[in-house]
């Protein structure tokens, strides 16, 4: 039941970048990696093939253009390879520094093959944790690459703190003596004589929407999903307490909380939001959390009513609403993108930060922002969204999209005939301009994208048999609450009788079904969360000199990677 | 790490990726152009400089990942010589490169073992956990006793790094040379009982690895490892959660306690608790037929509790297959109590990147099959979005539908509009529409949907019919076909309504499923029956419809006339027409090579006069005759092959029997189990349950299904876990200065725990004891026993038992063995195909 056999690395034109085989025979990757390829995609993360000797199952993952396969012989518990593969990839991004790509690892062959003999011994995975790999493998340092001469594509260390977590001062020296002193610290997560001239703690809220909105506008779910990542470069053995807050109190708010083995749990069941740790040394996330932005009674307000003012407001920055079936043959579409009035980033608008409420949108179940939310925050006044794209997939059976144009507001579009999906950018700038269109006005910016399909077989199929047409009087229309979840365009499009219906019917296939929105935001969360407080306990602390007080910095970030879904 | 983090830190960085990538590009990677010919890297590797060799051992490291073995083999000794140096660096490379390449190179490799031998006294731990692992792992059979007498070393070894490297060493020794198992044995069951967390998860690694059978060594650690369990890393957890599963199985009767039923309020409790039961319990059969009025409350054992208490707090771990095996551990050893507390971390597996949610989703389907209340209130995690794959919503899907019948009204409302959103949105792929469709299907089906939400269903999926969709349309009619042949008498209006659907479906399968449809429920109600109407109008657009199409009609005309025979019977009951039906069979295969047939006019039309003599014929005959000779010029041969087969086997009107019973056969009831219910028999967590029945009927290689419960009586002394005994035993084991073997201890062990079982235990009946410490089988052969007998007879028990297994699993899984050949039939198109063209 050896867990891991051999770990496969291809890069991105899948050409063989690393073999290292733990125990076994396994197939070489030159063996595995057609039948990998020969599955079509997208591909699973367990593919199993029978029809090799012996039958194997293939576990991959694909992190930074990378391709990790690890072939196993014998049922073996695939999370537990899948994760494997996940921390390889983490700790030799830790080691040869973010992102990975294929020729740090070609320069750095020695310390990756350290690090593979570290991390699994005889097929047994013996240790991932990034800091106390570092006790026993020395990292590839700048100054030792210039030494041995093998040459590293110049990247520079920067000196922001979250390109590089381990910055060239922070290092300790390497450790060249026979004799070095204990090398196992106490703390199993935390590598050992931790020194750093600065003293810094970074804490990075990020957030990630996945919000599905019903043709009627309702929201159906609306999940943020938030990872706490938490960079410390603190010399000794820190004790951290870094206390979250909310509006409405962080036990309502935070379910399903995850941690990094460094917390103590007792003392967050005790104290929701208060998350007391001995970190690691550099970077790592701290936890993972989400949020229902709708509550817990979202499904009492889905209820059969048809008015879609009912339903749960969502505070969110952005959402696209799209309409089908429109024009006389039903074949146009149009995708209208709204932008909430409180992304508008002019810290100096007119209304102070006190004017969250005033708003009509801002109320609503869902328990977002509320006035005082990001007020309070220091690092941005005023959130501003960022790289806005606008997703719309195609049915495959769309051949072309005639008339594309943005006929309201800024952005472009990404399209070529055959394309499964239309692309409908909008850069930072170009959301200021949209956004001060609509000062004061409180109701946001709105922008349109319009379009027209046509079908592939457009021709053959119109001239069909004898069939009549769908809106014959059935008796089975009388589906109420069915047609209040529809898109009501559906029904006006029922109306629409005459000579055009058919090819309206025959158009509705055509017609996409769905808008997603990508944005990201800076300085605000969809949950509320933020940090109220991060000390060092002085008292349990070893090492930190004392009177040191470490730099903090927190950082917030509300991402949607196509998170954000409309659906008609 | 939880994985929804790495997007973000992929987020954070992806500027850099793409400008490093394109610099990357740029420069062409030109490492491997930058190999240096093989004389001067012997140079290098011969150099007094250490830097020098270092550099050349690099270099030999980075030819050995992208070349073959003969590439690099030439270096062997060069390198190989080096293994002396003091610098801890180049000691490193040159273990790595000894790993790699001393199985091609046995010989020289010897060499080197003396080397290595003397960095297990190093005064660095690091290195002296490095050698033990080198030593281990080159692949040499004739060292294994010298490994072994490392291994001895490293038990002991002061650093509990070293002994966390012994532990891992103790399974490749194993394989190198099984005869040191018995040293093998003391090492580990000593190193599961050490204090450090850090080295017992590696043990117990070992120990899986090594001897997973051999559950003795574990009693008296097991107390000691269930305490530790919150402190391992995470591999370390999940071997010990491993280990545990079987353990506790094994050495854990269990028992059940009856109460009254108390209140109302339990009921759902109970009936949770009887489903985990269910599952893996071969008693639950006779238990279930129990009184109703009792409730049976799982008692745990103590020992058992602190398991599962100890469990608690890895459900925040951040690593997925821990929470997973805790999952596991909970589903088949607590309580629907403790399983409840696991349900939202799994759930909480879905914000995890894409590969993880996937087999998070079969796992999570997998509790929710048994277990499917506690999973309701998270239904806005399963919701389909556009961005997942095919592979995941067809999960998200099968789990919509699982807690469909549990859900409130509403929930319910809401699931069956997010379904038929998707069988309306035809855009985004074939096969959600498909699959939203057959989710309806199974909503439908379930028990515990109410008539009026079932037709709901009904409603949703006939909305379908008309559409220009022709994928969803076959999808659709399959699916109310299904759900009319379940309930037919309830759907004779359906029938109906169907039938006007004929004017909207466009489809050739969609017609020819409606018409099939029509023709089965031709012979109900024959006052106002539709059957002969609908013929009779499809009859006018015969030559307009697609083959498939016109296959059905056929047979509708066959059934209807079938039918009208029955129901009026021609007035002579014929006796001189009985043996003509042969005959006119052989004609009709006779008149296969004529174009014309003679039979139609010359023999059945006089017959027909013959007994009504003035009268025009029934409207259905003639509609029968009508089609007949219509398909009789048809351009298919399926066609006109069949029409043959029709006609002759209603070519005496008064001999109906074999033609009704061809055509008129009640059809079985199909059967739409959830997609995953083939799975269930697997194990959580295990990549069988992924693979799935493609794996091998038993599941793939390596894979072991759950142990049934130790039988009341048979479970090994639970005092065997009392660590003051445990402890004592060792001392006593090494003050005596002679070590007990494991055959030995054994034997102590079974008379031990004989005792309190005498009264109990029938005499000579071999008692399972796969753990070896079960009564012995005959009194007999109780002298002094090797290890060879003791392993001998573990065997032949085992055989035994999993004989006995087989049976009882046989038992259980019937229900399942049921639903799954009734999926095969399902499953198999051809056969529906066949069925329907009848």
């Amino acid at each position: 039941m050896s867990a891991i056999e051999a770990l496969y690395i291809f890069d991105e034109q899948n050409d063989p970048l690393l073999e290292h085989i733990y125990t076994g025979r396994p197939p070489p990757g030159s063996t595995v990696l057609p039948l990998y390829l020969a599955h079509p995609s997208p591909r699973p993360s367990l593919i199993y093939f029978p029809n090799t000797n012996p039958p194997t199952l293939l576990y991959s993952i694909v992190q930074d253009n990378l391709l990790f396969l690890s072939p196993s012989s014998t049922d073996t518990e695939p999370l537990q390879v899948l994760e494997f593969l996940h921390r390889v990839a983490d700790v030799l991004e830790d080691f040869l520094g973010s992102p990975l790509l294929a020729s740090r690892i070609e320069s750095s062959y020695d310390t990756v093959a350290q690090l593979l003999s570290e991390m699994v011994d005889g097929g047994v995975i013996a240790c991932t944790e990034p800091n106390a790999l570092r006790d026993v493998v020395e990292a590839p340092s700048f100054m030792k690459n210039l030494l041995g001469g093998v040459g590293l594509p110049s990247s520079a260390p920067s000196l922001t703190p979250s390109a590089t977590p381990f910055s060239l001062s922070s290092r300790p020296s390497p450790r060249l003596s026979p004799t070095p002193t204990n090398t196992t610290s106490p703390v199993p997560w935390r590598r050992a004589n931790v020194r750093h001239t600065s003293n810094e703690l970074y804490v990075d809220i990020v957030e990630t929407l996945h919000v599905t909105i019903a043709p009627s506008g309702r929201p159906l779910s609306a999940i943020s999903n938030g990872t706490i990542a938490f960079t410390a470069k603190v010399s000794g053995v820190p004790d951290l307490l870094l206390q979250l807050g909310c509006p409405g109190g962080i036990a309502n708010t935070i379910s399903l909380p995850v941690f990094h083995p460094s917390v103590r749990l007792n003392r967050w069941k005790e104290r929701p939001g208060e998350l007391s740790f001995v970190p690691p040394d550099g970077r790592f996330v701290l936890a993972g959390y989400e949020v229902d932005l709708l509550g817990p009674a979202a499904l009492d307000s889905f209820s059969t009513s048809t008015k879609s003012n009912a339903g749960p407001k969502l505070n969110i920055p952005a959402t696209a609403a799209i309409l089908t079936s429109l024009g006389p043959t039903g074949a146009d579409f149009e995708v209208r993108l709204s932008l909430n009035p409180r992304f508008s980033g002019k810290s100096a608008s007119p209304l102070p930060s006190a004017t969250g409420p005033s708003f009509p949108r801002s109320g609503g179940l869902g328990r977002g922002i509320g006035g005082s939310g990001f007020a309070a925050q220091g690092t941005t006044a005023a959130p501003v969204i960022e790289e806005m794209i606008v997703h719309i997939p195609l049915p495959a059976s769309v051949k072309n999209i005639m008339d594309l144009r943005i006929s309201r507001g800024p952005g472009d579009i990404a399209y070529a005939p055959g394309d499964r999906g239309i692309e409908w950018k909008i850069n930072s700038r170009e959301i200021g301009a949209l956004m001060s269109t609509d000062r004061g006005g409180g109701t946001g910016a709105t922008a349109t994208l319009r379009g027209t399909v046509v079908g592939i077989d457009e021709d053959e199929n119109l001239d069909g048999g004898p069939v009549s047409l769908s809106n014959n009087p059935y008796d089975y229309d009388d589906d109420q609450s069915l047609s209040s979840y529809q898109a009501p365009s559906e029904i006006s499009a029922k109306k629409d009788e005459g000579a055009d219906a058919r090819k309206m019917k025959h158009n509705k296939v055509l017609m996409p079904s769905c808008a997603t929105v990508s944005f990201s935001v800076k300085g605000w969360l969809a949950s509320g969360v933020r940090v109220e407080g991060l000390n060092v306990d002085q008292k349990k602390s070893k090492g930190l000199g004392a009177g040191v007080t470490p730099y903090k910095g927190v950082k917030y970030l509300c991402v949607s990677r196509k998170g954000v879904e409309s659906r008609c | 790490m939880h994985p929804s983090t790495y997007a973000h830190w992929s987020l954070s960085t992806a500027r850099d990726l793409t400008l490093d990538a394109a610099r990357d590009a740029g420069s062409a990677r030109k490492t491997s152009a930058r190999i240096l010919p093989s004389g001067q890297l012997k140079k290098l590797l011969d150099s007094r400089a250490e830097r020098d060799v270092l550099e050349g051992l690099r270099r030999v490291v980075t030819m050995s990942y992208r070349q073959p073995p003969s590439q690099t083999l030439p270096f062997f000794t060069a390198v190989i010589k080096n293994i002396a140096s003091p610098s801890l660096p180049v000691k490193k490379l040159v273990y790595i490169y000894l790993l790699q390449h001393a199985e091609h190179e046995p010989d020289t490799a010897l060499l080197s073992i003396n080397t290595i031998q003397k960095s297990l006294t190093d005064q660095n731990p690091q290195l002296r956990a490095l050698a033990l692992r080198v030593m281990s792992g080159i692949r040499v059979p004739v060292i294994s006793q010298i490994v072994s007498l490392g291994i001895k070393r490293g038990v002991g070894d002061m650093s509990p790094y070293v002994r966390r490297a012994a532990a891992l060493a103790i399974p490749k020794c194993y394989s190198l040379d099984p005869n040191t198992e018995p040293q093998l044995l003391e090492y580990l069951s000593t190193l599961l009982g050490d204090k450090q967390y850090f080295v017992t998860g590696a043990a117990v690694a070992a120990f899986l690895e090594f001897c997973p059978d051999r559950l003795d060594l574990i009693h008296p650690h097991y107390r000691s490892l269930i305490r530790k369990l919150v402190d391992m890393d995470e591999w370390g957890q999940l071997a010990t959660l491993q280990l545990m599963m079987v353990y506790a199985r094994k050495c854990f009767p269990r028992r059940t306690r009856k109460v009254k039923k108390a209140v109302p309020a339990s009921t759902e409790n109970k009936k949770s608790a009887r489903t985990t039961k269910g599952f893996y319990d071969s008693d639950s059969e006779s238990e279930k037929s129990e009184d109703q009025e009792m409730e049976e409350i799982v008692t745990l054992d103590p020992d058992l509790e602190l398991l599962l208490k100890a469990c608690q707090p890895l459900l925040q771990s951040r690593n997925s297959a821990v929470i997973i095996a805790v999952a596991r551990t909970y589903l088949y050893l607590g309580t629907p109590t403790y399983l409840s507390t696991a349900i939202g971390p799994l759930i909480a597996l879905l914000r995890s990147a894409q590969d993880l949610q996937h087999i998070a989703l079969y796992n999570i389907v997998q509790v929710c099959l048994s277990h499917p209340e506690p999973f309701v209130k998270y239904y806005t995690h399963f919701l389909v979005r556009s961005t997942d794959a095919p592979h995941i919503w067809r999960l998200k899907l099968e789990l919509l539908t699982l807690i469909f019948p549990y859900a409130p009204l509403r929930l319910q409302s809401l699931i069956l509009a997010e379904l038929s959103h998707f069988s309306h949105s035809g855009s985004l792929d074939p096969g959600l529409v498909k699959e939203a469709v057959r989710a309806i299907g199974r909503c439908s089906q379930s028990s515990a949907t109410s008539p009026k939400t079932s037709a709901r269903c009904l409603r949703l999926l006939l909305a379908h019919i008309g559409s220009a969709d022709a994928h969803l349309v076959a999808e659709s009619l399959e699916v109310i076909r299904h759900l009319i042949q379940r309930d037919p008498d309830n759907h004779r209006t359906t029938v109906v309504r169907l039938a006007k659907h004929l004017d909207a479906a466009t489809s050739p399968q969609a017609r020819a499923s409606i018409i099939w449809l029509v023709g089965e429920f031709a012979g109900v109600d024959p006052e106002n029956n539709i059957a002969a109407d609908v013929l009779r109008i499809l009859a006018k657009g015969f030559a307009g419809e697609a083959e498939p199409a016109k296959l059905q009609i056929m047979l509708l005309a066959a059934k209807v006339y079938v039918h009208h025979l029955n129901a009026n019977p021609p007035p002579e009951p014929a006796k001189p027409i009985e043996p003509q039906a042969p005959s006119a069979l052989l004609e009709g295969f006779q008149d296969e090579g004529g174009f014309r047939d003679p039979h139609l006019e010359s023999e059945s039309t006089p017959q027909i006069p013959e007994k009504q003599p003035q009268e025009q014929p029934h409207p259905i005959a003639a509609l029968y005759q009508y089609i007949l000779l219509l398909t009789r010029y048809d351009t298919s041969y399926d066609l006109r092959d069949r029409a043959r087969v029709y006609k002759a086997l209603l070519a005496s009107p008064s001999s109906t029997q074999l033609a009704s019973l061809l055509l008129l056969a009640p059809k079985p009831v199909p059967q739409t189990p959830s997609p995953s219910e083939t799975r269930k028999g697997y194990v959580l967590g295990s990549a069988s349950l992924v693979v799935g029945d493609e794996g091998g009927v038993g599941g793939l290689r390596g894979y072991e299904s759950l142990p049934p419960w130790v039988k009341e009586g048979q479970e090994p002394d639970p005092g065997l876990r009392d660590e003051d005994a445990a402890s004592s035993e060792y001392q006593a084991g090494g003050s005596g200065g002679r070590i007990l073997t494991a055959s030995e201890k054994l034997d102590v062990a079974a008379s031990n725990s004989r005792a309190p079982e005498l009264g109990s235990s029938i005499g000579g009946s071999p008692v399972k004891s796969l753990n070896g410490i079960g009564p012995a089988g005959a009194g007999g052969n109780r002298k002094e026993k090797t290890l060879d007998d003791w392993l001998a007879e573990e065997e032949d028990e085992e055989d035994e038992e999993g004989s006995s297994e087989e049976e009882t699993d046989d038992e259980e899984y019937e229900s399942e063995e049921e639903s799954t050949e009734e999926e095969s039939d399902e499953s198999d198109g051809a056969g529906e195909g066949g069925r329907l063209m009848k």
